[in-house]
């Protein structure tokens, strides 16, 4: 009979809890939907002057991330959160493409001597992709929603926490740094409406003026070249082109903290201009800085790979190692030969040593050109290649005593030969 | 006499002053360091330079300025500007080694000295060290001797030459008017970026401190104002020596010595003191040109 009681007791408990538990998530879910309705930016009268980015749908104490890194203290609350000082690097943070990120905001809610802000914050997104991405201005970010400057930063300068920026701070801050570099100015009408009864008009004229807009895409040099201060070798060429189609690079993978006044500068109009890759650059950045993309792949000490006291001709695979890319290789990513990417080992050049899995049977000769005929289809590769030596002659005399290779075939030739095809596309070039 | 003498004697003069004319109690005496003083962290690495803070300054002193617009022009900062009679903050531009583009602005006051020179050298009181931290001037004592312009480490008062029966003495008060009554100096409200921060001294200091060590690369390791002097309520973070950005270098020593003996020699005797002008001038100048040649050799030692 206890028995029976005890066993009732935890069923019921059981159950309370899962529907409990239940509730929660589906509190939750609902939160998530309402997120993902932003409010219609357009519509300028009941405008939020935030529009959130996508929820990840997981609470961000779930994710995997240290509590200790944001709160201080043991059990944060969402009333005494307890964050640490703000760092600004290497915080955990959601990244989202530009296109997902709201198109405009209007920043309105400080607006004393000047008017409204319409921020076109996918335009900003677009050109930070190369410069600190999302990060640069979301800059304490856990893995849960992207949060708006004003969910940490409070709207009155006169505060009990003055360790921690006020809003209109944080927004100049974020907004000033890039802006007075390039404009040369601090002009506060270069991005503040001006304050006064027309402002619905205007602010609407500043939303359709922006809405639908795209960084233009932007113009790849092919080759820079450096003029530097190493009085070995001064001058560097740099294949942009190559870097990229070559080494399959991303655009952030060496621009992650670029400035905007590389592009954008009022007073260098050649800036915009692809005649920008033909001039020489002179570099006046620190040691470590300017080599920094490149010793992530490029070993330091070899100065004389970069450097030269002219320029450089591309990089051919052909003239460095000895081994042409052809046919197939051409079109093979380099880590899928160079498996340990950050080095580009030497390789051997025998097919075999990385063709290991070559047998009878399971190579299809006649993509070399040469269709074998039924005899010499059966056996193994060894018996003509010596040594699965393929890059060498084959031989005949292993069986036969009288022929020898070109001379004799051991089969025929394709006609539409691929060798053949790619060489003269290769010569093409 | 030593410096701890003559500030007891000098609270002593200031409270019964205090006492004579003002409704103010003797709880609250000036000229004393209260723990609570305010004052201002100015993070150079962060001013625009748009001097909004300039414009500010003058509106809420009722000084005529052009308007608000007329002051994003940067010609100004080709020379080296001080604070003057009219003007009582100035930003300056400097060079910025590590970037060319961003330029290091540095607005530029009244430090509010702990101890300061102007006070001890004002032979009439009329310059007071208030419990908030600011250092001001009083128009009813001032006689016109501007020791005060000569003590000051930072040369920072300016002297009005318009009416020169009723002399004035002219320089940053700290926005007084404005936080007596609860409100923030009219620079820090302004400022765009809040490269100042308002806030108790201790609480500033801390803040500064930290901010250099989460940033070790943003910033040199140095306040300016936490020791220079005595400490000053206006203390600075930049990412340059400060001596390249326009800040005299200064003993750790509050600055003014020899001549407040003098002065009270001149007191004590009776000698009019427009007498010893040019003589006390080349004293005080003896005396800080000595001082200057200390931290020299401090600095050469170090
Ligand atoms: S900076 Fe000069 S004027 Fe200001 S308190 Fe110090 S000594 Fe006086
Ligand atoms: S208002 Fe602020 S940012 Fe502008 S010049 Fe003054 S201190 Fe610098």
């Amino acid at each position: 009979m206890k028995n029976k009681i005890f066993i009732t007791i935890v069923i019921l408990f059981c159950s309370v809890t899962i529907i409990i538990g239940q509730k929660d998530t589906s509190q939750f879910q609902n939160q998530n939907n309402k997120a993902d309705n932003h409010p219609s930016i357009t519509n300028i009268e009941n405008r939020s002057s935030f529009f959130f980015q996508k929820k990840t749908g997981v609470s961000h104490s779930k994710q995997p991330i240290n509590c200790k890194t944001c709160h201080s203290c043991e059990y944060p609350t969402k009333n005494d959160p307890c964050l640490k000082y703000c760092p600004r690097e290497g915080m955990m943070t959601v990244h989202h493409s530009p296109d997902e990120s709201p198109e405009i905001i209007i920043m309105d809610e400080m607006s004393t001597r000047f008017g409204a802000v319409v921020f076109s914050h996918k335009l900003h997104a677009q050109m930070s992709e190369m410069s600190d991405g999302c990060q640069g201005c979301h800059h304490f970010n856990t893995t849960g929603p992207i949060l708006a400057c004003k969910k940490c930063h409070e709207q009155t300068r006169q505060r009990e926490d003055i360790s921690k920026t006020d809003l209109k701070g944080a927004y100049h801050r974020q907004c000033m740094n890039c802006h007075r570099q390039w404009s040369h100015t601090t002009d506060c009408n270069s991005c503040h409406l001006p304050k006064n009864d027309d402002f619905k008009r205007k602010i609407s004229e500043e939303v359709s003026r922006i809405s639908g807009k795209n960084h233009p895409p932007i113009i790849l040099p092919t080759k820079l070249v450096f003029e530097t201060g190493y009085s070995k070798g001064p001058i560097v060429t740099f294949y942009h082109d190559d870097h990229i189609k070559l080494f399959d690079l991303t655009c952030n993978s060496c621009h992650q903290h670029d400035n905007c006044i590389k592009c954008h500068d009022l007073n260098n109009k050649l800036t915009h201009n692809i005649v920008e890759s033909q001039k020489i650059h002179k570099v006046n950045k620190s040691f470590d800085d300017h080599h920094k993309p490149c010793v992530a792949c490029h070993k330091q000490d070899h100065c004389s790979d970069c450097h030269s006291t002219k320029e450089l001709e591309p990089w051919s695979h052909e003239k460095s190692t000895r081994f042409a890319l052809k046919h197939y290789h051409e079109k093979v990513a380099c880590n899928k030969c160079h498996i340990r990417k950050s080095q580009f080992e030497k390789l051997s050049i025998e097919c075999y040593s990385c063709h290991k899995d070559w047998k009878l049977g399971s190579f299809k000769h006649s993509v070399t050109g040469l269709i074998l005929d039924d005899n010499h289809n059966s056996i193994e590769c060894n018996e003509c290649h010596n040594n699965m030596n393929f890059s060498s002659k084959p031989t005949c005399e292993n069986c036969h005593d009288d022929k020898s290779f070109p001379k004799h075939l051991p089969g025929k030739l394709r006609k539409n030969n691929i060798m053949n095809n790619s060489k003269s596309k290769i010569t093409k070039k | 006499m030593d410096r701890r003498n003559f500030l007891i004697k000098t609270i002593g003069i200031g409270a019964a002053a205090t006492l004579g004319n003002t409704n103010e109690s003797v709880a609250t005496p000036i000229n004393v360091l209260s723990e609570d003083r305010m004052g201002v962290l100015v993070d150079t690495t962060v001013c625009v330079g748009c001097r909004n803070c300039e414009w500010a300054c003058r509106n809420s002193h009722n000084i005529p300025t052009p308007p608000l617009e007329d002051y994003k022009n940067r010609s100004v900062f080709k020379e080296f500007r001080r604070p003057k009679e009219y003007s009582y903050t100035v930003v300056n531009e400097f060079s910025n080694p590590q970037n060319p583009l961003l330029p290091i602005d540095v607005k530029f006051q009244c430090m509010h000295c702990d101890k300061p020179a102007c006070v001890s050298a004002c032979i009439v009181g009329s310059i007071d060290k208030l419990p908030n931290g600011s250092v001001v001037w009083n128009s009813e004592k001032c006689i016109g001797c501007r020791y005060c312009m000569v003590a000051c480490p930072f040369q920072i008062p300016a002297f009005e030459y318009l009416t020169p029966i009723e002399p004035s003495i002219r320089k940053c008060d700290f926005c007084i008017e404005r936080t007596k009554e609860g409100k923030l100096p009219a620079c820090v409200e302004i400022c765009p970026v809040e490269a100042l921060i308002y806030g108790k001294r201790s609480e500033i200091i801390k803040i500064a401190r930290d901010k250099i060590k989460r940033n070790p690369q943003r910033y040199i390791k140095h306040i300016y104002g936490e020791y220079e002097v005595s400490g000053t309520s206006w203390i600075y973070i930049s990412s340059r020596e400060f001596d390249k950005i326009g800040f005299p270098k200064l003993s750790n020593k509050h600055a003014p010595g020899v001549s407040e003996a003098i002065q009270h020699g001149i007191f004590a005797y009776f000698v009019p003191p427009v007498l010893f002008y040019s003589m006390l001038g080349t004293l005080m100048w003896i005396n800080k040109r000595k001082k200057e040649l200390d931290v020299e050799e401090e600095s050469n030692e170090s």
